[in-house]
C-alpha cells in the first residue's frame, strides 16, 4: 500500500562505558516487512531497536526513516510505536484509557478517540475488557492491550521487544500466528527483537542475525537457514543447531576423523584444516560410514535425537523412533555430501565451491 | 488433649497475659487521662484517686467554650498544618521525582544536602528564626509560621517520596515518551497517579508532625498564632494546674491526630518501615 | 535528548531546593554568625562582635559539660531501652495467634500524640506527688514516695522514662513489621537442623533483623538528641539543671536569659555533636555492609 516505514541505518556505533554494544552496523529494512533482529543476549539487537525508537541516541552513524534523518529526533517525532517486553501498561488506567493515551497526547479530539480505541481493541480481540485494569488481566490479555496501544495510532513503524517471552509455551505459539496476521492486516513495517531463532524463522520476512555487537548475516529465513555465511550463524540457527565438526580439505577430498567423504565440488584452496557444518537431519546411518559412539539418546516423541561422539566432538543426529539403537553401541554415520557447509577454519566464513 | 497441644496452649496463654500486661503500660496513662477529664476539679484532688465518681462533661465544655477556650487554637493548628502540608507536597513531589528517576545534575550532592538538612536540631533553627522573624516583623504571623514549618516538613517529604517513586517500573517513562507525552505530562498523568498511596502517607506524616509541633509554635507564635500545643498551657500556671480541664483540652487537641492515627494505622506503619528499612538501605 | 531531561529535572527541583536553602541553610548560617556575636536582648548595650568569646566561655562552662553528659545519658539509655523493650514486645506479639491488631492500634497512639502533651500528661497525671498514678502505685506497693520531678536523679530518670514510653512503640511497630516479613523457609530449614528456639533467634532472627534495628537506632538517636517538648513540659530542664540536656540549655540561655549569642554557640555545638554522631552511626552501618554482614 505505501512506501512508508523504510528504515536505513548507516555506521551505527553505540558504546556504554567500556562495553561496545554496536560496532558500526548497517541495515536496510524495507517498508511493510516483518523484520526480525535475532541474537543472543548482549548481541546488540535490543540496543538497535531502542535507537530506532529514539529511546537512545547512537555515538556514531545515521538513522533515517523514509529518507528523513531521525538520528537524534525524539520518539514523539518519529511516528513509531513499541511493545515492551514487560508491556509497560499504565496500571492505574483502564484498558480503554491505556489505549486512548497516545491519542490523547496527540491531541486527537475525544469523539474520534472512542471509535479508534474500539477499533484497535477489536483487532486484538480485547474490546470486551475495556473497563478492566491491567492488574485484572491475564498475561496474554495484557500483551494484547500493549499491542492495541501500539497500533491505535497507525504508526509507520511497529517495534516489538521480545513481546512473547513472558507468555507460557502454548500461548506463545498461538500468539505468534496472530501477530503475523495482525502485521499483514495493518500493512505496517514491524521490527521484532528476539533471541528465539525458531520465532524469528517462523515470523520474519527477513532477519538480521546479531552476534557480539555486529550483524553477521541479513536475509530471508530460508537464506539464513540454507546458506549461513559464517560458522557462528550456522551454529545459532536451527533446532537443534547445526553440528560443527573439524575436518581436513584437499581439493575435493574431505577427511573427517580419518574417513574420506567424497565431495562433488572442488575448492580452490591450499590443502588444510576446514570446519564442516551439517544439520542433524542430513546425517544417516550407513554401515560403511564413520564410526561414532552413542553417548545419549533423547526421545522427542515423533523422532529420536542421538548424541554421538565423533572423535572429540558431540554430534546430533535425528532418527525415526523405530530405529533400533542400543546405548554404548557404535553407530556408523554418513554425511550427505550435498548438504555440507564448509567454513574457513580460521575466519569462520563460509567457503564456496568454484 | 495431648501433651504437646496442652503445652502450646499453656504457652500461648502465658504469652497473652504477659503481652496484655505490657500493653497496659501504654494504655493506662491514656485511659487515666480520659477518666480525669470527666472529673470535677475537686474530685480530681481526691487521694487515693477515685475510680467511681459522677462523670461530668463540664471540662470539655469549658475547654471549648470557656475562658480558656481552645477553639481558636484548633483553628490555628488546622490552618497552619494544612497549609504546610499542601505547600510541602507541591514542592516535594516533583523534586522527589527528579531525584528518583531523572538525570538530575549533581544528584548525589543535592541528595546528601537534603538528607543533611533533616539532621539539624530544631533548637538550632528556632534561635536564628526568632532573631530573623523579629527583625522583619514576621513573628506571630501565619505566613511566618508556615514558612518555618516547611523547614522540617520538606526534607522529610522528599526523602519519603523518593522511596515511593523508585517503586514504579522503569519502562513507564519510555512508554509514555513513545506515546508522545511530554515530561510534564508523564509526571502528571503517569507517575503521580501511581504514587497516590505514597503521597497519602506523606500527607499524613507531614500533617501529624505539623499539628504536634511545639518549639517553633511557642517561641515564634504569640496571641494571633497559637496552635493547640501551646494552648495547653492555658491550663497550667505557676499557681495551679487545672488537672481535669487540662486533660479534657489535651484530649480534644489530640483528637484529630488520634483519629488519623487509628484510621491510617496501616499506612503509618508502612510509612515508618518504608522510611526506616528502604531509606536506610539506600544510604 | 539527555540535556532536555537534565533541564527538566533541574526545573522541577529548583522551587523545593530554593525553599530548602531559604528555610534551613540561611538560618543556619545566621546561627553560626550569631554565635560569634554578643546578642543580649536583656542588655542590648552589650551587643557587638564577640569573636570566639562565646566558645571560650563554653569550653570552661561546667553547666555546658553537664548538659553534654546528660544528653549522652539520656540518648543512650532511651534508645537502648526502646530497642530492647520494642524488640522483646515484637517477638512476644509475633507469637500471638490472633489479636495482633489490638497491639498495633495501641502502639500507634503514643506515637501520634504531641510530645508536649505527653510531657504534660506524665508531669500531672502520672508523676505528681499525691496525685499521679505512678505515685499511687509506688505507695501501694509499699515503697517510699519518690519525688519524681523535684529531685535531680529521679527527674532525669523520669524524662528518660517519658521519652522511652512515647517512642518504644515506634521500635515495636518497625520491628514487628520486619519480623513479619522474614522468610519462613529459613526457619523451617533451621528446625530440621534441630536448632532450638533460642538458637533460631540468635543465629537467624537477629542477623536478619540487624538492618532494621540499625536504622531504628539511627533514627531514634537523632530524634533523642533533638527532643525538646516533652522534657520542657515535664521538668523544664529541672530541678535546677538535673534534666537539662544540651538543647534545653541552649533554649534557656536564649529565650529565658535572652543571651542569644551564647545560646547560638551552644546550639552550634549541639549541631556539631549531632553531625558527628550521625556520621559515626552511618559509617558503622556501611562498614557493616562491607564486611559482608547481612
Amino acid at each position: 500500500m505505501s512506501e512508508r516505514g523504510r528504515v536505513t541505518l548507516r555506521g551505527i556505533r553505540k558504546v556504554f562505558g567500556k562495553f561496545v554494544a554496536l560496532d558500526g552496523i548497517d541495515l536496510d529494512i524495507e517498508p511493510v516487512e516483518f523484520f526480525a533482529l535475532l541474537g543472543p543476549s548482549g548481541s546488540g539487537k535490543t540496543t538497535t531497536l531502542r535507537l530506532i525508537a529514539g529511546l537512545d541516541t547512537p555515538d556514531e552513524g545515521t538513522l533515517s526513516v523514509d529518507g528523513v534523518d531521525v538520528t537524534f529526533a525524539p520518539p514523539g517525532e518519529r511516528d513509531v510505536a513499541m511493545v515492551f517486553q514487560n508491556y509497560a501498561l499504565y496500571p492505574h488506567m483502564t484498558v480503554r484509557d491505556n489505549i486512548a493515551f497516545p491519542l490523547k497526547m496527540a491531541k486527537v479530539d475525544s469523539s474520534s478517540i472512542d471509535a479508534l480505541v474500539h477499533e484497535a481493541a477489536a483487532r486484538v480481540r480485547i474490546d470486551h475488557l475495556l473497563h478492566r485494569r491491567p492488574g485484572q488481566l491475564s498475561g496474554g490479555q495484557q500483551q494484547r492491550c500493549a499491542l492495541a496501544r501500539a497500533i491505535v495510532r497507525e504508526p509507520k513503524l511497529f517495534l516489538l521487544d521480545e513481546p512473547l517471552s513472558n507468555l507460557d509455551a502454548q500461548l506463545r505459539l498461538e500468539t505468534r500466528v496472530e501477530l503475523k496476521k495482525l502485521q499483514r492486516n495493518l500493512n505496517v513495517t514491524a521490527i521484532y527483537v528476539t533471541h528465539d531463532q525458531e520465532e524469528a524463522m517462523t515470523l520474519a520476512d527477513r532477519m538480521a542475525v546479531f552476534l557480539e555487537g555486529g550483524i553477521k548475516q541479513v536475509g530471508t529465513p530460508s537464506e539464513v537457514f540454507d546458506r549461513p555465511n559464517c560458522v557462528e550463524v550456522a551454529a545459532f540457527i536451527g533446532s537443534p543447531p547445526m553440528n560443527i565438526v573439524p575436518a581436513h580439505l584437499d581439493g575435493s577430498a574431505l577427511t573427517i576423523e580419518g574417513h574420506n567423504v567424497p565431495l562433488s565440488r572442488t575448492f580452490d584452496r591450499a590443502p588444510g584444516p576446514i570446519t564442516v557444518g551439517i544439520r542433524p537431519g542430513h546425517l544417516r546411518i550407513d554401515p560403511d560410514g564413520i564410526p561414532t559412539q552413542l553417548y545419549l539418546s533423547e526421545n522427542l516423541g515423533e523422532s529420536r535425537l542421538l548424541n554421538l561422539k565423533l572423535g572429540d566432538v558431540l554430534v546430533k543426529m535425528r532418527v525415526a523412533q523405530t530405529e533400533p539403537i542400543v546405548d554404548g553401541e557404535t553407530v556408523p554415520i554418513a554425511f550427505d555430501a550435498e548438504s555440507l557447509h564448509l567454513f574457513d577454519a580460521d575466519t569462520g566464513l563460509r567457503v564456496e565451491a568454484d | 488433649m495431648n501433651v504437646h497441644r496442652r503445652a502450646r496452649l499453656g504457652r500461648t496463654v502465658v504469652l497473652m497475659v504477659v503481652a496484655s500486661a505490657l500493653l497496659l503500660v501504654w494504655v493506662l496513662p491514656l485511659i487515666w487521662a480520659f477518666i480525669v477529664s470527666l472529673k470535677s476539679e475537686r474530685e480530681v484532688l481526691a487521694y487515693p484517686p477515685s475510680v467511681v465518681f459522677d462523670p461530668t462533661s463540664l471540662n470539655y465544655v469549658d475547654a471549648l467554650f470557656g475562658d480558656f477556650s481552645i477553639i481558636d487554637s484548633l483553628m490555628t493548628s488546622a490552618i497552619v498544618s494544612s497549609a504546610t502540608t499542601v505547600l510541602t507536597i507541591v514542592l516535594a513531589v516533583p523534586a522527589a521525582y527528579a531525584f528518583a528517576r531523572l538525570r538530575l545534575p549533581a544528584k548525589r550532592s543535592l541528595g546528601f544536602y537534603t538528607l543533611a538538612t533533616q539532621m539539624v536540631p530544631p533548637v538550632g533553627l528556632v534561635i536564628p528564626y526568632f532573631l530573623i522573624l523579629n527583625r522583619v516583623g514576621w513573628l506571630d504571623t501565619y505566613h511566618g509560621m508556615i514558612i518555618v514549618y516547611l523547614t522540617f516538613s520538606l526534607p522529610f517529604a522528599i526523602w519519603l517520596m523518593v522511596s515511593y517513586m523508585e517503586d514504579i517500573p522503569w519502562e513507564m517513562e519510555e512508554a509514555a515518551f513513545l506515546d508522545r507525552a511530554s515530561r510534564l505530562q508523564t509526571l502528571w498523568h503517569i507517575i503521580i497517579p501511581q504514587v497516590r498511596g505514597g503521597i497519602a502517607v506523606t500527607v499524613i506524616f507531614i500533617f501529624l508532625n505539623a499539628w504536634n509541633e511545639f518549639l517553633f509554635a511557642v517561641q515564634l507564635g504569640g496571641n494571633t498564632v497559637r496552635p493547640v500545643t501551646v494552648a495547653m498551657y492555658n491550663f497550667v500556671s505557676v499557681e495551679q494546674t487545672l488537672w481535669a480541664k487540662l486533660s479534657a483540652a489535651a484530649l480534644v487537641a489530640m483528637l484529630p491526630v488520634v483519629v488519623i492515627g487509628i484510621a491510617a494505622q496501616k499506612q503509618i506503619v508502612k510509612g515508618l518501615t518504608v522510611g526506616a528499612v528502604k531509606g536506610g538501605a539506600r544510604q | 535528548m539527555h540535556a532536555g531531561e537534565r533541564r527538566f529535572a533541574l526545573a522541577i527541583t529548583t522551587p523545593g531546593l530554593l525553599v530548602l536553602i531559604l528555610t534551613t541553610t540561611f538560618p543556619l548560617m545566621y546561627l553560626v554568625w550569631s554565635s560569634f556575636q554578643t546578642i543580649n536582648l536583656a542588655m542590648p548595650f552589650l551587643d557587638g562582635f564577640a569573636g570566639v568569646d562565646n566558645y571560650v566561655q563554653m569550653w570552661s562552662d561546667s553547666r555546658f559539660w553537664h548538659a553534654i553528659q546528660l544528653t549522652a545519658i539520656y540518648t543512650v539509655s532511651s534508645v537502648t531501652l526502646q530497642i530492647l523493650i520494642g524488640l522483646g514486645l515484637a517477638l512476644l506479639v509475633m507469637q500471638i495467634p490472633a489479636g495482633q491488631w489490638i497491639f498495633r492500634i495501641v502502639a500507634i497512639l503514643p506515637i501520634v500524640l504531641a510530645p508536649v502533651v505527653v510531657g504534660l500528661f506524665w508531669r500531672t497525671l502520672m508523676l505528681s506527688p499525691n496525685f499521679g498514678l505512678v505515685d499511687y502505685f509506688v505507695q501501694m506497693l509499699g515503697f517510699e514516695q519518690v519525688n519524681w520531678l523535684g529531685a535531680p536523679t529521679p527527674a532525669l530518670i523520669s524524662v528518660i522514662i517519658i521519652h522511652t514510653w512515647q517512642w518504644t512503640p515506634f521500635a515495636f511497630l518497625v520491628l514487628l513489621a520486619s519480623l513479619a516479613s522474614l522468610p519462613l523457609d529459613v526457619y523451617e530449614a533451621a528446625r530440621i537442623d534441630r536448632a532450638n528456639a533460642f538458637q533460631r533467634f540468635w543465629h537467624i532472627t537477629l542477623p536478619l533483623l540487624r538492618p532494621a534495628i540499625v536504622i531504628v537506632v539511627i533514627i531514634r538517636a537523632m530524634i533523642s538528641l533533638a527532643a525538646f517538648a516533652a522534657i520542657f513540659a515535664a521538668t523544664g530542664g529541672g530541678p535546677g539543671t538535673a534534666s537539662e540536656i544540651l538543647n534545653l540549655y541552649a533554649f534557656k540561655t536564649s529565650f529565658v536569659e535572652l543571651n542569644f549569642g551564647y545560646g547560638s554557640a551552644l546550639a552550634v555545638s549541639l549541631l556539631v555533636i549531632t553531625m558527628v554522631v550521625s556520621g559515626v552511626l552511618f559509617h558503622l552501618r556501611t562498614a557493616r555492609h562491607k564486611v559482608g554482614q547481612p
